[in-house]
C-alpha cells in the first residue's frame, strides 16, 4: 500500500512537472523577450539565448513612471473595490439561489442565467451607464459596468453553496434560532472559502487586466488605469512608428524597442498578480469542518 | 414533532423576505447590466437610423440577419464554431477535472502551490501576447519549431500559417493551456470543498486512493462540472475571439479552418460598422444557445433534478 | 481597398457591439494606427485661395463681417474630438486657446483626444448616444457617407455662408464637393497633401554600391532586374517587403485607381469613361498578381509576408530589406530617410492624382447634439484661418514644447525629443489649415508651397467629387469583406499561385454580391456625373 502511494505521487508529480514546465516555459520566453535587444530580435526572431541583453524596453517605460505609478494606483483602487463589493452581492445572490426551498428559486435561477445568453450590445449599455447613470469619466465608469457581477460566478458560487454546505446543517442552525442572515455570514461563509477566494481571484484578475470600461468611459488621463494607459502607450506608438513624423527626430522613434516595450508591458501587468496570488491560497486549504461546527 | 415545528417556522413568509433582500443587490444590478440594455435587442430588427433614433427606426423583418446566411462561408464558419466548441466542452471535462483531482493529491504544500500558480499563468497573458508567443513558435524564417525542434528530429519545416489542416489541433492546444489552469482552480475549490469525513470513512472501509478519487472526489465534483458544461453548451455559438483571431494571425489562408462566427461577423462589419448588423450576429448567437440550453438543462434534470442550472 | 487600412478599426466598434469582448486590445493597431497615415493624402483642384494659404499668411483676422462680435455672445464651452494621443500638457494648451477664443468668439475650448485604434468605436458610440460634441473629425475611411445619410451631422452650407467666409477663402469648391451627401454639405476637409503618386522607396547605399539607374524605373515590371542584383548579391537582404505588418506591398503602396469609397468597385486609371470595375477581376490585377507570385517564387519577396510582425520601416533599419512601396508626395525621400536613419531615394511609378479619398478621409463636422452650431463653425473658421491658435492645438506652447529658430521654422527645446515632449499631436494635417503649421527645423523650409503645388497639379480622378453611400448594399459589402480577406493577402503577397487561385476568389466574390455593390456604385456614379454637367 506504501510503495503503491508513493508511485501514485511520483507519478502525480512528473504530470505536473510536465506542464507546469508547458506554463512556465513561454511566460520566460515572454520574459527573456522583454530584455533582449530589440535589433536581435528582428535579425533572429525570440530566443530563450538571446544574442544580447538589454534593458531598452523597460528603460522606456522608466520614462513615463509617473503616469504608470499613478496608474498603479488606480488600478489597485478598482481592483480592490470591485473585488470586495462584487464578491459580497455575488454571494449575497448565490446563497438563495442555492437553497433548493426558496420559493421562485428556479425562476430566479433562470433570470440570472439568461443575462449569459442574450446581449443588448454596446451601444445600449453605453446609453444606459452614459445618460441614465453619467458615470462616464468616473471612477465608477472603471468599476461597474460588466465587471461588477458576472452570472457564470453566481451559477458557480450557487453550485458550491448546493453541494458542500449540507442543508441540515443550515436547518439546524435555523432551529437553534438563528437568523437567515446570522446563518449566512456565521455558518455558510466560512465554510465557503475556497469558492469565495476562487471567484475573488478571478475578478482580480478581471479587474487589473480590464482595457475596456477604461476605453469607453474614460478619456480623462488622470483616470486611465494600467491597461489603458499601457495600452495607449503602445498603440500610440505603433502610429508614430508607421507615421512620418513632421518633425526631425523621428529616427528616435524607430529606436524605441517596439516589441520588447510589449513584452515589458505584459511583464509589468502580470507580475503584480503573481504576487497577490498566494494571498487567495490562503483560502485554498479546507476551512472549517462541518463536524467543527456541529460541535 | 419538534422537526415539525421548525419546519413551518421555516418555510414562514419571513425567513424568505430576508432570503429575497439578499438577492436585492444582484438583481438590481442584473436589471442595469444586463435587462435594461436588452432593449438594444430590436435594434437587430430595425434600419437603425440616428435622427429616429432606436424606437423610432423603421422596422425591416430579417433584412440584418442576411449576411450570416449569404454565402458558403456560412456553412463553415457554423460548423467551425461547433466543432471547436463541441471539442473544447469534451477536453475541458476531462483535462482540468485530472489536474485538480492531482493537484489536490500534493501532499507538500508549497509544491501544490507552485504548481497551482505556474499553471494559472497563460490565463493571465493577453491573447494578442499568446499570438506572439505561438507566432514565435511557428513562424518561417524565426521558428523555434522550425529552426530547432522539427530538424532534431530529422523532419522537414512546414509553412505553418498557410497549411489550414494543422490549425484545428494548435488552437485546441493553444485554449487548453490557456483554460486548463484557470478551470482546474475552480475544480480544486470544490475538491477541497469536500467533507474530509467522507474520506476518512472511506478509509476506513478500507478504500484506495484511486476507489476514493472515483467512489467520492468524481461524484461529488459532478453537478460543478455538470453546471460547468452546461454554461459552455449556452455559449456555443459564440467563441473566444481573441483566439481565433489573434493566434492565427489573421491569415487569410487559415480562413477554412479558422473562421467561426465571431471573426466573420468581425470581419463582415470591419468597414461598415453597423449596429443593427452586429446585433442580429448577437441574436443569432444567443437564440441557438438559448435553445441548446434548454434541451440540455432539461436532459439534466431528467436525470438529476439536483444538478440542473434551473 | 483603401478601405482596409481602416477596417480593423471600424470593425472594432461592430466586434464589441456584438458581445464580443475578449478581443485582444492590440488587435488593430498594426491597421488601424495606419488610418491617420492614410490621410496624409487628399485630392487637388485647387484653384485660387490656396497659394497665399500656402506661406500661412492668409487671412488670420478672426471672424467675419456677418459675425457677431465676441461681447454679443453668451461665454460656451465647446467640445472637440479627434483621434491623437494623450497630451500631458494639454490644461495648459487649453488655457492657451481659452485666452484666444474668448478674446474672439467668447468660448473656451474642451480638446478630446480620442487613441486612433479606439477612434471609430468611440465616436460611433458618441455620435449615436447623442453626447454633447461641438466638433468632430469625420472621415469617409469610418463612414461618414452613410453616417451623414442617417442624420449624425448638422448640414453646414448655412453656417458656411454665414461663419465661414475664411474656409471659402482656403478651401475650394471642389474640395468641398467631396463631403456633399445628397446635395447637402456635411463637413469640411482638412487643408493638408490632398493627392498622392505611387513610387517605390529603396535603400540608397545598396542602390549606389550596385549602380541601380533609379531614372530607368518606370512601373513594377522594371523592378524585376533591381530586385535580381539585390537578390543575387546580398542574399540576407529581402528585396521587397510590405510597409506595414501583416499586409501586402500594395497595401498602401500600389493601388493605381480610384477607390470610389472603399470596398469592391473601382475605377481603374483615375477614368475609364466613368465605368466602375471589380478590381479583381481586372487584368491589370491579374497581371500585378503574375509578378508577385514570380517575385515570389524568385525569394524577392518573404516568405512569411502575410503574417509578419515588423513593419517596412524598421526591417530596412535593421538592414533585412531593400524596398518598399509607398505613397509619396513631395519630401517623402527625405521623409523617408529620417525615420529609416539612412539615405533612401524612390522611383516613381504613377502619375500624381486626387481622388474624393484622399479629400475627405479627414475633415471637420459638427454633430447634430452640438448646444451651439453656430460658435462650432465660428470655431472651425479660425482653425482654417488663426494662425497662432492652429500651431498652439499642433504644437503646444512655444519655449516649451518647442522653440522657434526663425520666425516660421521651430524646433525642439534642449533635452526634448519626440519620445517626451509634453505636448505634440503630430497631426498637422487634421487641425484645419495645415499651412498654417510652422516649419520643423529638419523639414524642407518650403514644404507648404510644394505642396500645394502638388494638389494644383495633380491630375483629378474623373470622379472627384464622388461619395459612395453603402447602405442598399450593406449585406454584399458585409459578405465579400470576408472573401477578400481570406484571398487577397494571400495572392498579393505572391504566396498563393494566381492561376489557381485568382479564378476562385472571383468566383467567391460574385457569390457574395460583388456585381450587386459595383451595379449600385455606378448607378450612384451615374446619377452624381449627372449633377456635374
Amino acid at each position: 500500500m506504501k510503495t503503491n502511494n508513493s508511485i501514485g505521487q511520483w507519478f502525480v508529480h512528473l504530470v505536473l512537472l510536465v506542464i507546469s514546465a508547458c506554463c512556465l516555459l513561454p511566460f520566460l520566453l515572454l520574459f527573456i523577450t522583454s530584455i533582449t535587444d530589440e535589433q536581435s530580435i528582428i535579425r533572429h526572431g525570440y530566443s530563450f539565448f538571446p544574442e544580447t541583453f538589454s534593458l531598452a524596453a523597460y528603460q522606456y517605460l522608466w520614462h513615463d513612471i509617473g503616469r504608470i505609478l499613478h496608474a498603479y494606483g488606480i488600478t489597485i483602487a478598482i481592483t480592490l473595490i470591485g473585488t470586495a463589493a462584487g464578491l459580497i452581492i455575488t454571494a449575497l445572490l448565490a446563497y438563495p439561489l442555492s437553497r433548493k426551498d426558496m420559493p421562485l428559486g428556479r425562476f430566479w435561477s433562470f433570470v440570472v442565467f439568461f443575462t449569459m445568453l442574450l446581449n443588448g450590445g454596446l451601444v445600449p449599455q453605453y446609453l444606459v451607464y452614459t445618460q441614465l447613470f453619467e458615470l462616464k469619466n468616473t471612477l465608477l465608469g472603471l468599476i461597474v459596468p460588466g465587471l461588477l457581477m458576472n452570472a457564470f460566478y453566481v451559477m458557480m458560487m450557487r453550485t458550491f453553496f448546493a453541494t458542500s454546505i449540507p442543508f441540515p446543517v443550515i436547518e439546524s442552525a435555523n432551529i437553534d434560532g438563528a437568523g437567515e442572515f446570522r446563518t449566512f455570514v456565521q455558518i455558510v461563509l466560512p465554510l465557503s472559502m475556497p469558492i469565495l477566494a476562487t471567484v475573488g481571484l478571478f475578478q482580480t484578475i478581471h479587474y487589473w487586466n480590464d482595457w475596456f470600461n477604461g476605453m469607453l468611459y474614460i478619456t480623462d488621463s488622470k483616470l486611465f488605469s494600467l491597461q489603458n494607459l499601457l495600452n495607449r502607450i503602445l498603440l500610440d506608438f505603433d502610429f508614430l512608428t508607421s507615421s512620418n513624423f513632421a518633425g526631425g527626430n523621428a529616427a528616435e522613434l524607430t529606436d524605441v524597442p517596439r516589441e520588447t516595450v510589449r513584452m515589458a508591458m505584459a511583464v509589468i501587468g502580470i507580475v503584480p498578480i503573481l504576487i497577490a496570488y498566494p494571498f487567495f491560497q490562503r483560502y485554498f486549504v479546507k476551512g472549517l469542518t462541518i463536524g467543527a461546527i456541529k460541535g | 414533532m419538534k422537526l415539525l415545528a421548525a419546519g413551518k417556522r421555516l418555510r414562514s413568509p419571513r425567513r424568505y423576505a430576508a432570503l429575497g433582500l439578499m438577492m436585492v443587490p444582484g438583481l438590481l444590478y442584473l436589471l442595469i447590466n444586463n435587462y435594461l440594455p436588452m432593449f438594444g435587442v430590436i435594434i437587430a430588427f430595425k434600419d437603425f437610423n440616428y435622427t429616429k433614433g432606436i424606437f423610432g427606426s423603421d422596422w425591416i423583418g430579417f433584412k440584418n440577419f442576411e449576411y450570416l446566411f449569404k454565402t458558403s462561408d456560412a456553412l463553415l464558419i457554423t460548423r467551425n464554431t461547433i466543432l471547436y466548441n463541441a471539442a473544447f466542452i469534451c477536453l475541458n471535462l476531462i483535462v482540468p477535472t485530472g489536474v485538480a483531482i492531482m493537484l489536490n493529491e500534493v501532499r507538500k504544500r508549497w509544491l501544490s502551490r507552485m504548481y497551482q500558480t505556474v499553471i494559472l499563468l497563460p490565463y493571465l497573458i493577453s491573447m494578442v501576447i499568446v499570438g506572439y508567443l505561438v507566432y514565435a513558435m511557428l513562424s518561417a524564417d524565426t521558428g523555434f519549431l522550425g529552426r530547432t525542434i522539427l530538424p532534431m528530429l530529422g523532419l522537414p519545416d512546414i509553412s505553418w500559417y498557410s497549411e489550414p489542416r494543422y490549425w484545428p489541433y494548435i488552437l485546441t492546444a493553444v485554449h487548453i493551456w490557456i483554460s486548463a489552469g484557470s478551470l482546474s482552480v475552480i475544480y480544486l475549490a470544490s475538491i477541497i470543498g469536500i467533507d474530509p469525513e467522507y474520506y476518512e470513512a472511506a478509509m476506513i472501509d478500507g478504500a484506495g486512493k484511486w476507489q476514493q478519487i472515483r467512489r467520492i472526489t468524481i461524484p461529488l465534483l459532478a453537478p460543478v462540472i455538470t453546471i460547468m458544461t452546461l454554461l459552455q453548451i449556452g455559449r456555443i455559438f459564440y467563441s473566444d475571439f481573441g483566439l481565433f483571431y489573434q493566434v492565427p494571425l489573421n491569415a487569410g489562408a487559415l480562413q477554412s479552418t479558422t473562421n467561426v462566427i465571431d471573426t466573420y461577423v468581425y470581419r463582415a462589419l470591419m468597414t461598415l460598422g453597423d449596429v443593427g448588423m452586429s446585433s442580429a450576429a448577437g441574436v443569432y448567437q444567443s437564440l441557438v444557445g438559448f435553445v441548446l440550453v434548454l434541451v440540455s438543462n432539461f436532459v439534466v434534470r431528467k436525470l438529476n433534478k439536483d444538478h440542473a442550472l434551473f | 481597398m483603401l478601405k482596409k487600412r481602416n477596417a480593423a478599426q471600424a470593425g472594432l466598434a461592430v466586434l464589441l457591439a456584438s458581445g464580443m469582448l475578449l478581443a485582444g486590445c492590440g488587435a488593430n493597431n498594426a491597421d488601424g494606427s495606419n488610418n491617420a497615415g492614410g490621410a496624409n493624402n487628399a485630392a487637388n483642384e485647387n484653384t485660387a485661395g490656396n497659394a497665399q494659404n500656402a506661406d500661412g499668411s492668409s487671412s488670420s483676422n478672426a471672424a467675419t463681417a456677418s459675425a457677431p462680435s465676441a461681447s454679443d455672445l453668451k461665454p460656451y464651452e465647446l467640445k472637440i474630438a479627434f483621434w491623437g494621443d494623450d497630451q500631458k500638457d494639454l490644461p495648459e494648451v487649453e488655457e492657451a486657446m481659452n485666452n484666444i477664443l474668448k478674446a474672439k468668439i467668447n468660448a473656451t475650448i474642451k480638446v478630446m483626444p480620442i487613441a486612433r485604434s479606439q477612434w471609430a468605436q468611440q465616436s460611433n458610440l458618441m455620435l449615436t448616444s447623442g453626447e454633447k460634441m461641438d466638433l468632430i473629425i469625420g472621415s469617409t475611411l469610418t463612414n461618414f457617407p452613410s453616417q451623414a445619410a442617417n442624420g449624425v451631422y448638422a448640414p453646414l452650407d448655412d453656417l458656411l455662408a454665414k461663419y465661414g467666409s475664411d474656409i471659402q477663402a482656403v478651401v475650394t469648391p471642389a474640395q468641398l464637393s467631396t463631403a456633399k451627401v445628397n446635395g447637402q454639405l456635411y463637413a469640411v476637409p482638412t487643408i493638408k497633401d490632398m493627392a498622392q503618386y505611387y513610387g517605390i522607396m529603396m535603400r540608397k547605399d545598396l542602390v549606389d554600391k550596385y549602380h541601380i539607374d533609379v531614372t530607368k524605373i518606370k512601373t513594377l515590371d522594371d523592378l524585376t532586374a533591381v530586385f535580381q542584383t539585390i537578390k543575387g548579391n546580398e542574399p540576407d537582404v529581402t528585396p521587397l517587403v510590405a510597409k506595414n505588418p501583416g499586409t501586402s506591398p500594395f497595401y498602401a503602396g500600389y493601388l493605381p485607381f480610384d477607390p470610389l469609397g472603399g470596398s469592391i468597385g473601382v475605377l481603374p486609371d483615375y477614368d475609364n469613361g466613368l465605368k466602375v470595375a471589380d478590381w479583381y477581376e481586372t487584368p491589370q490585377y491579374a497581371a500585378e498578381l503574375d509578378l508577385m507570385h514570380g517575385w515570389y517564387q524568385a525569394g524577392y519577396l518573404p516568405k512569411d509576408a502575410a503574417t509578419s510582425k515588423q513593419s517596412g520601416n524598421e526591417l530596412l533599419k535593421a538592414g533585412k530589406a531593400f524596398a518598399i512601396l509607398g505613397n509619396l508626395k513631395p519630401g517623402s525621400d527625405a521623409e523617408a530617410s529620417r525615420v529609416v536613419g539612412q539615405e533612401m531615394v524612390s522611383a516613381r511609378l504613377t502619375a500624381d492624382h486626387a481622388t474624393s479619398d484622399m479629400i475627405n478621409n479627414s475633415m471637420w463636422a459638427i454633430p447634430k447634439s452640438s448646444g451651439d452650431p453656430d460658435r462650432a463653425m465660428m470655431l472651425m473658421n479660425l482653425l482654417y484661418s488663426d494662425k497662432e491658435l492652429f500651431n498652439l492645438l499642433a504644437w503646444g506652447i512655444e519655449g516649451k514644447d518647442y522653440v522657434k529658430k526663425s520666425d516660421n521654422v521651430i524646433d525642439f527645446p534642449e533635452g526634448i525629443d519626440i519620445t517626451n515632449v509634453g505636448y505634440n499631436f503630430n497631426l498637422s494635417y487634421l487641425f484645419g489649415n495645415q499651412f498654417l503649421s510652422y516649419n520643423w527645423a529638419a523639414e524642407d523650409p518650403d514644404i507648404w508651397k510644394k505642396i500645394d503645388a502638388f494638389n494644383k497639379n495633380a491630375t483629378p480622378s474623373k470622379a472627384l467629387g464622388f461619395t459612395f453611400d453603402v447602405t442598399n448594399v450593406k449585406t454584399e459589402i458585409a459578405a465579400a469583406s470576408n472573401v477578400v480577406n481570406e484571398f487577397s493577402i494571400g495572392l498579393e503577397t505572391g504566396t498563393l499561385d494566381p492561376k489557381e487561385v485568382l479564378p476562385k476568389f472571383i468566383a467567391k466574390l460574385k457569390a457574395a454580391g460583388a456585381d450587386k455593390i459595383v451595379a449600385e456604385k455606378q448607378k450612384q456614379l451615374d446619377e452624381w456625373a449627372k449633377t456635374q454637367q
